[in-house]
């Protein structure tokens, strides 16, 4: 397929979704430093993988469903003990609905 | 003391009373304190709780309790697996003064053994690097030479361990976390199977892949930290239910008969010379001992590493994603736009500024190997390319595995340098990510298939610095590869040798 060329506005696009602010001049270096590095990942494209099934986890077959029922977890105190703004008892986050 | 002794020595020591732990611990921190002024192995030193958990192991042998298998045994710890109480920084500004309030199931297991946690270790932020230089708080120097990196992202573990501040170490292994720096520093360093060992509390890298893993002096003090941490834990859904195993006692196996597969795609371009030299020596030691050894082939070694920063910066990318300056860590609230000085960002063009906050915290808290990983692995789950680069990564993982599984049903083992060179200058790469990157070649591939593979010293080079060979098993047979590990170690020049510029 055709490969996209990794330009300010990728690195642009992908920074938004990934909730990052950058300055302008990360903007250009990131697009440069991973136009690289994606060139180096489209070696990938040599090898036929039509018939291979994608591994997204390894030795599952091992790992038991735990048992459905309620345990302990952090006291409430705990979990908010190290949120950096506490509002009442809960987090606090800027006010996003007028 | 501890210049000599190992984990195994100083339990027995302990145990029989020949030693006290308050005087193992008070060395221990002695030696901290007179070498990490200058090699920056700890980014945190717990001196009182060291000595309180000291006292207590003292205080239960005069009572004549039991004692564990690591009673009185200083250990460090990397700074991405929490600790109740002491700061657990993952080496990033994001979680600078985050304190967790759990231990990780290990730091449980070891504190249950009657362990004692000295200290947290300095890492790549996020473990995301080869040579501790990615830390928030500054590098880590290589005890064998201080203008040299220990190697990384666990290289604060390697170099304490190196330095003999303490006989062990905890460290996590993502693509050889563990082995490479185990390699540069001269240690032996353990990725245990993926599954083996708990994740719970383990700072997230990249989850189907991370494994927590011992680094010892000795082949036996590593297998005994992995037989303590080990074992299921219903708070890890990927932790597995296997048989448990003696290790220590997989060390005092018979070697005889056992096959070990060389692949020549471990030795070929990028490869030095020397250190080709010396593993292949070990491995000639090895045939001496009654090992049989052959060639195998592992055609998809080139392209595991391409493969390994595909799905390993798609699954940090969503991993890391969880520090928003909310729960907990670093919250940066974002300037007030122009034409609204003085007012609340919050009321900017009357909507929300959350996402200025997201975006001014992640900005502020992560540093910039962080910042490319994350963008890499969004941009490859992004829509448009999720096909063309995710999925046809996971497909090649599929094929590195079945590369493994050919080989192993050849051999028992598979053996090969861990890292194609010896330690590197400090500075030498930190400004090309993808030489950078070119470190891990070895390890990587049995990170991806979720294999068990360990790293100790062979012969050192001409210069003094440390080789490591790195041993490959198949999942589940840590044992047989600790076997073939302490067979090496009784023959290895290295086992010997201390780092000259720490031992004045």
């Amino acid at each position: 397929m055709a490969r996209p060329k990794i330009d300010r506005d990728v690195v642009l696009h992908v920074a938004k979704l990934a909730s990052l602010s950058l300055s302008d001049g990360e903007v250009d270096r990131f697009a440069a430093e991973l136009g690289r590095i994606v060139a180096h990942v489209e070696q990938l494209d040599a090898l036929d993988t039509r018939d291979a099934v994608a591994t997204a986890h390894v030795q599952l077959e091992c790992a038991p469903w735990r048992e459905d029922e309620v345990r302990p977890g952090l006291s409430h105190e705990d979990a908010l003990s190290q949120a950096p703004r506490v509002e009442g008892d809960g987090f606090a986050v800027p006010m996003f609905v007028e | 003391m501890l210049e000599d002794l190992g984990v195994t020595q100083i339990a027995e020591k302990v145990r029989t009373g020949e030693l006290t732990a308050e005087k193992v611990t008070e060395e221990s921190l002695a030696r901290i304190a007179a070498l990490d002024g200058e090699l920056h192995a700890f980014l945190h030193v717990a001196r009182g709780d060291a000595l309180d958990q000291a006292r207590e192991v003292d205080r239960r042998r005069s009572r004549g309790d039991g004692l564990g298998v690591l009673a009185g045994v200083p250990v460090a710890i990397k700074d991405a697996i929490c600790t109740r109480s002491a700061p657990t920084t993952a080496g990033s500004k994001i979680l600078a003064k985050y304190v967790p309030p759990y231990d990780a199931t290990v730091i449980e297991r070891l504190r249950g053994a009657g362990a004692i946690i000295v200290g947290k270790t300095n890492m790549d932020e996020f473990a995301m690097g080869s040579s501790t230089e990615n830390s928030a708080f500054g590098p880590t120097k290589n005890p064998w030479d201080l203008s040299r990196t220990p190697g990384g992202s666990s290289g604060g573990s390697a170099a304490a361990v190196a330095a003999r501040m303490t006989p062990c170490a905890l460290g996590s292994d993502t693509g050889g976390s563990i082995r490479q720096p185990a390699s540069l520093t001269g240690t032996v360093g353990v990725k245990p199977t993926y599954g083996r060992v708990s994740r719970f509390g383990l700072i997230a890298f990249a989850s189907s892949l991370d494994q927590i893993g011992p680094f010892a002096t000795d082949v036996r003090g590593a297998a005994r930290l992995l037989s303590v941490i080990s074992g299921h834990d219903a708070r890890d859904s990927t932790s597995l239910v296997v048989p448990s195993v003696d290790f220590e006692a997989a060390c005092g196996r018979s070697v005889r008969g056992l096959r070990i597969g060389v692949p020549d795609e471990y030795f070929g371009e990028g490869l030095d010379a020397e250190v080709g030299r010396s593993v292949r020596a070990a491995i000639g030691e090895l045939e001496a001992e009654g090992c049989k050894v052959t060639p195998v082939k592992l055609p998809h070694t080139n392209f595991a590493l391409a493969t390994y920063y595909v799905l390993a910066t798609a699954e940090a990318s969503s991993n890391l994603a969880r520090f928003d300056g909310v729960r907990y860590g670093l919250r940066v609230d974002p300037a007030s736009p122009p034409g609204v000085a003085g007012a609340p960002a919050s009321v900017r063009s009357g909507v929300s500024d959350l996402r200025g906050m997201y975006g001014a915290t992640r900005d502020a808290g992560f540093g910039a190997e962080v910042k490319r990983r994350i963008l890499l692995g969004t941009f490859v789950l992004s829509a448009g390319y999720y096909d063309a680069y995710y999925l046809k990564a996971q497909k090649v993982r599929t094929l590195v595995r079945q590369d493994f599984e050919r080989a192993f049903a050849q051999v028992d083992v598979i053996c090969s340098p861990t890292s194609p060179t010896t330690a590197f200058r400090l500075g030498e790469k930190v400004d090309e990510p993808l030489s950078m990157y070119l470190n891990d070649v070895y390890t990587l591939p049995a990170s991806l298939a979720g294999i068990p593979a360990m790293s100790l010293p062979c012969a050192p080079s001409a210069a003094g610095l440390p080789v490591g060979l790195h041993i490959m098993a198949r999942p589940f047979e840590e044992a047989t590869m600790l076997a073939v590990a302490a067979a090496w170690e009784t023959h290895s020049p290295a086992s010997a040798l201390r780092p000259t510029p720490i031992s004045r």
